[in-house]
């Protein structure tokens, strides 16, 4: 099981600049590419699946790539600020064929994510469409932003 | 089952199959091919696809797919990427004959999976040797 831990930097709040970065990121991987033979992503950790990770003022979002995964393969648990994901993708029962490609992985897969803040376990709802899981956490009220008013005498 | 963990497999982008108009990322998606006596299927992961948005073409022995995405604004700020939404394409050449009329698509938790029957003119036939 590995864990990944979030990273205490943040990204200026400038409307597309990851986006940007992160376009520029692809196209230096592809230049570098063809001196390494195939390079991998810097802020990857590697373990499946790969996730997405977005946050407002009151939730933090959770998307992760899971194609070929039925929800009763997949366990998902909320222990404190750590999201843990596991499942297994299982082969194909495919018989007495033979195979010209095999590119799909299958296995089973564990992953930890600490959280940048607490969530209400109890409210976090989990959804799954055409291989994409989502995962919607709310967060605690004491954690939400407050606005604070000023009275003027 | 032996134990195997999963890793993460970078998605492959397309490299220069003329340039797309939508400003959006074309990956290349993982298949696997196998091979019955009557039928070819083809298995491709591409999440995030829905089923209506999968386009397959077969142009003689050319067989084209393509899966578009939604593309929709996220939810809040970005603190933690691994992998990218993006289009996927691919192109195989299939060398055996195929049945068109009956080549069926489905799509299941973000995996499609082609079945092309073989025409009957592709199918094996057993040989059997006479002895004299």
């Amino acid at each position: 099981m590995a864990i990944f831990r979030y990273p205490n930097w943040r990204w200026p709040e400038i409307p597309g600049a990851l986006e940007d970065f992160e376009r520029a990121r692809r196209q230096m991987d592809r230049l570098l590419s063809v001196f390494t033979g195939g390079v991998s992503n810097p802020t990857s950790s590697g373990v499946f699946p790969p996730l997405l990770v977005t946050e407002d003022e009151n939730t933090i979002y959770v998307e992760a790539e899971i194609p070929g995964i039925k929800a009763e393969d997949l366990d998902i648990s909320v222990v404190g600020r750590t999201l843990t994901l596991s499942g297994e993708r299982k082969p194909e029962e495919a018989q007495n064929v033979n195979y010209h490609r095999r590119e799909r992985k299958w296995g089973s897969f564990r992953k930890a994510l600490t959280l940048p803040e607490d969530v209400n376990a109890d409210a976090v709802r989990a959804e799954c469409k055409n291989g994409v899981l989502k995962l919607v956490l709310p967060k605690p009220e004491q954690v939400k932003p407050r606005k604070i008013t000023i009275k003027s005498e | 089952m032996a134990e195997k963990d999963l890793q993460i497999e970078e998605k492959q982008e397309v490299q220069a199959t003329g340039e797309s108009t939508r400003n959006v990322p074309v990956f290349v998606p993982a298949v696997d091919i196998y091979e019955s006596e009557n039928a070819l299927t083809l298995v491709a992961d591409m999440p995030g696809i829905p089923i209506e948005s999968v386009d397959i073409d077969l142009d003689s022995d050319q067989l084209t797919m393509r899966g578009t995405i939604a593309m929709q604004d996220e939810k809040g700020k970005v603190i933690f990427r691994e992998y990218t939404a993006g289009d996927y394409y691919r192109q195989f050449t299939l060398s055996s004959d195929i049945d068109r009329d009956k080549i069926q698509a489905s799509m299941k938790d973000g995996v499609l999976k082609l079945v092309l029957p073989k025409a009957e003119a592709a199918k094996p036939r057993k040989i059997t040797i006479q002895s004299s």
